[in-house]
Order: C-alpha cells, then structure tokens, then sequence
C-alpha cells in the first residue's frame, strides 16, 4: 500500500515537473484543446438548443381539419368521431363557427375590430386534432394529415409539418456541420497534444534512459506523460467551458436578433451540469489520448 | 598499450563454462557473439563465468568489445548468437517485463555519471528507489545512508555540477548500489578522473565486492588493474584472449 502511495506521488511530481519544465508547450497545448472545445462546444450548445426547442414545440403540434362552412353540427360531431378513429390521433377537440368567432375576438390583438361590420360569422369550424406521442414528429404529422385528407366534410388541413420539417433540415444542418468541424478539430488538437508530448520525451530522454537502466518499466515510464496529457487536458476542458460560459451571458444578448431565427425566440439554455462536465471529460481524453499516441511510438528504449 | 607487468597466472581462455555448471555464478555466457553489420563482431564467441561475490577487471583496447559485453549483461542490447545467463536468467528469454527487474538488480556506472543536472544529489540517488516505489521516508533513509558510505552525505541536497568529478561519479555509484544490487557493471568508471580520483573511486568499487556484489569493471588503465591484483578478463578485437587471475585464488 505503502509502495502504491509512494509511485502515486512520484506520478503527479512527475507530470508537473513536466508540465513546469515546458511551460509554453504547456500552454499551447492548454490553448488548443481549450479552443477547438470552445467551437465544439458552441456547435454542442446551439444544437442542445436547437433539439430542445423541437422537443418543447414538439409536445404541442397539432393538425387543425378546417371543415367545410354550412356543415350541420351533427355532421361536425360525426366527423369529429370518425377522425378519432385515425391512427395516431390522440384526442380530438370540435371547435364550433361560435367558438372560433369568439377565440377570435378575445384572442386575437383588435380581433373585435376587425369583426366589427361583418354581418356573419367568416370562421369555418374545425377540428384540432393532437397526436400520440410517438406520432408528433414531422413523420407522424405526414400519416396522419392522410389519413384525415379523405374525410367527407374537411375542406383543408394546416399543421407544423412544414415547418417541422425545415427545422428538423436545420438541426441536421447544423449537427452534420458541428460533427464534420468537430472531427477535425479533434483530429488537429490530437495531433498537437501528442507532438506536445513527443517534444516532452524528447527533452527528457536523458531522464528517461536513466530510468531504464535502474529498472523502470515502459509503463512506469509512461504514466506520468499521460498524466501531463491528462492535466493538459482537463485544463484546457475547464478553459472551454469557462470561455463558452462567458461568451454565453457576455456575446449572447447582442446576438438576439439572429438567434431568433434559430431558436424562434424561445430563451436559449448553457450546458446542463453533466453537459459541462463531459465537455471537460472530453478535454481530459484528448489530453490522455493524445500523449497516449504519442508515446507508442515515442517511448523506444 | 603496455600489457599487465604484475599478473600472477594467466592462460588462454577455453570455454570452460557450459550450460547447466557452475550453479552459484552470477554470470555465465557460451559462445557468445555479437555484430552490429553483417560479417564484422563486436563481440566474437566469448564464454566467462563470473561467480557470485567475485571482483573482475574487464580490459582491453578501445573497441575491444568491453562495452558491448557490459551492455549485453544488462539486456541493453540482444546477442546475436550464443546465450547470457544472468542471476539465474536467459537474457535472450527475458520478456519486456522481466528486463526492468533484471536491472533492479544490476547496477551499471558509466564514465559519463549519467546524472541529471537539474535534480539534486539526492534526487539522482533516489531515482533507482522510485522505480521499485520505495516510499518517501525509507528511501530518504537509504539514499541518506548509501551517500554516507560514500562520503556525500553533506553533498545531498546540491546539484551535480556543483560536484567534482569524482564526487559525481560517487552520487552515480551510489544510485547503482542504493537498491543493493547483486551485481555492480563499470564501464570505464574511472575514464574522466585525475589519478588520484581514481584509486578512490576504484576503492570504493570494490568495497561493494567485499559486501558480496558480483563486480565487473571494464577500464583499459592496466596501472589499475595491477594495483588490485583481481581476476582480468583481456578482450581483444571481440574475442576473450586472456583469463588471468591471482595466485593463491581458486576461482
């Protein structure tokens, strides 16, 4: 146990002694892994945002069925059932000529002004139709407008399909673009990590083959440049998350009009705490991973 | 370069040593050859045995192969023929793991000191100590006391180019015998040193053999050789050409 706590110690006195010897590859490589994160995470955020804003809008899609004006009211109730019917069709709500007119002047800013010299009522009865769950989606929303387009009596059927369908267009957008950026991001910052480590190996190879001839093992060796990648790593991971965090409440707010298009006006969220903390997490695997590549083919004895 | 004046027996070497003999040796090769090109050996069908215990002064010329044979003995390098039985194990069958543990128990000491400038005396030390995870206290306590031996003991906390060359040559015996090793390896640990320096370091080689470490030394100082009357091993160009040890001396 003893033995245990005394390479423990040896590991991080190690590393830091590393990380202390080259303080501006150091640094670089806390940079580069903190910037690439920061445009991963940006992507990262604004498709959380994106999704989220689909998922709340999402429970709320419905398909309206305008039926067709002069309908007697028990026609109306008989086409309300039958659409029940449909597949995929949860609940099922008759709104009457008199309900829409009324929606309508209290609902509508100056809606009574409007309505003001109309002698009848313009307003076709419809039906709103919500779906199942599994059905609110633009897939959903396309098999069931079908299904309710043949019905005698309805005249036209409006629902967010198109609408969900763009965004849905835009998310895949922006996740394809933020994945494709992200892999080479991650690639790049790979690279200079483990070239970071390299050059660590290499100003310590005296060091190192001293080590060898008292008997240090590869994997003794090893530990303490992955724990420099590590450390790198997880610095660079909390460099991210805090430039994000201040780009978030300092850039944001001057970005709103733009936003809106993006996220319809609807008040953009950070990171959850386990989203911060895989950003970080993330970090911390570039670093390991990076001087783990570079010492396999690094570390000849 | 003025052979030996004061040899007490000498005798061409035939490989006396075969495998499966000598039980107690600490270092045993047959017919052991090595070549960096094809076609010219470094090192040329050279069988030795050297018991556990025993002090044995390694000589030659420069390029004899000296250096090559102490590199083979601590599985630096890979012979490209013959077999090395070291402390009871084949080095040509040492996996990567096992080598690490060889070392831990061959200590090597080299003309250059191979000390790291930035650490202190007792840092460089307690290197060989770190490797085996001795905890902090107990290594302090060895480092303290193998530097003690040495006389460097005021010395510890300074950086090695603070020392003069045979006082960095001490901190590098003392981080070969810090980990009591049963074998001590010196390749020319003498070569940078003033004459003087010289028979100190030298001394104190060979106190650790008087402790019961195998030690084998390689300098091509003959002045040297004679002052100790030991056991020679003369190479020249890659092949064993002269086995001479003291009378009186059964090994």
């Amino acid at each position: 146990m003893k033995r245990v706590a005394a390479r423990v110690v040896y590991f991080g006195r190690t590393a830091l002694r590393g990380l202390v010897a080259s303080p501006v590859t150091s640094v670089v490589a806390v940079a580069t892994i903190g910037t690439s994160l920061v445009l991963v995470g940006a992507f990262a955020l604004l498709l959380f945002n994106m999704e989220g804003l689909l998922e709340r809008f999402g429970g709320n899609l419905h398909v309206t069925a305008y039926l067709e004006v002069g309908l007697a009211q028990e026609r109306q109730r008989e086409l309300a059932a039958t659409a029940r019917t449909v597949e995929g069709v949860a609940e099922v709500r008759l709104v009457t000529e008199a309900e829409a007119l009324e929606r309508f002047r209290t609902g509508v800013a100056r809606g009574a002004a409007f309505l003001e010299g109309l002698d009848e009522n313009p307003l076709p009865a419809s039906l709103e139709i919500t779906l199942v769950p599994e059905r609110q989606s633009a897939e959903g929303m396309r098999i069931a407008t079908a299904s309710l387009q043949g019905l005698a009596g309805v005249d036209d059927l409006a629902s967010g399909q198109d609408w969900v369908e763009g965004y849905l267009r835009a998310v895949a957008l922006v996740r394809g673009l933020g994945l494709g950026i992200g892999v080479i991001l991650v690639l790049a910052t790979l690279l200079i990590v483990a070239n970071t480590i390299r050059l660590a190996v290499v100003a310590r190879s005296d060091e190192l083959e001293i080590l060898a001839l008292v008997g240090a093992s590869r994997g003794f060796v090893s530990v303490p440049f992955l724990l420099e990648g590590l450390l790198q790593g997880l610095a660079g991971g909390l460099l991210a998350l805090l430039l994000l965090f201040g780009l978030f409440h300092l850039v944001l707010p001057g970005l709103a009009f733009g936003l809106e298009l993006l996220l319809g006006g609807a008040v953009p969220a950070f990171f959850s705490t386990g989203q911060a903390l895989a950003l970080v997490i993330g970090g911390a695997l570039l670093g390991v991973i990076g001087s783990g590549a570079a010492l396999l083919g690094g570390l000849r004895a | 370069m003025k052979r030996a004046a004061v040899r007490a027996s000498s005798r061409k070497l035939a490989p006396r040593a075969s495998p499966g003999s000598g039980g107690d040796a600490a270092i045993r090769a047959y017919h052991v050859s090595k070549s960096y090109t094809a076609g010219s050996f470094a090192l040329h069908d050279v069988s030795l045995e050297v018991g556990r215990g025993e002090f044995v002064f390694l000589t030659g010329p420069s390029g004899a192969g000296k250096t090559t044979l102490l590199k083979l003995l601590f599985a630096a390098e890979q012979q490209s023929e013959g077999q090395i039985v070291v402390l009871g194990r084949n080095i040509a069958r040492l996996g990567e793991r096992a080598v690490p543990e060889l070392r831990r128990r061959v200590g090597v000491v080299f003309q250059d000191f191979k000390l790291l400038p930035r650490r202190t005396v007792e840092e460089n030390v307690g290197m060989a100590l770190d490797v085996v995870g001795t905890p902090r206290r107990e290594a302090r306590a060895k480092v303290f006391a193998v530097l003690k031996q040495l006389g460097l003991q005021h010395r510890r906390h300074h950086h090695p180019l603070a020392l003069s060359g045979g006082e960095q040559q001490r901190v590098a015996i003392a981080r070969a015998l810090v980990n009591e090793p049963q074998i001590l390896l010196a390749d020319e640990p003498t070569g940078n040193l003033d004459p003087e320096l010289t028979v100190e370091i030298m001394d104190l080689i060979a106190s650790a053999a008087t402790r019961g470490t195998t030690v084998l030394v390689a300098t091509h100082e003959l002045g040297l050789v004679s002052r100790y009357g030991k056991r020679t091993l003369r190479l020249e160009a890659g092949r064993v050409v002269e086995d001479s040890r003291p009378r009186g001396v059964v090994r």
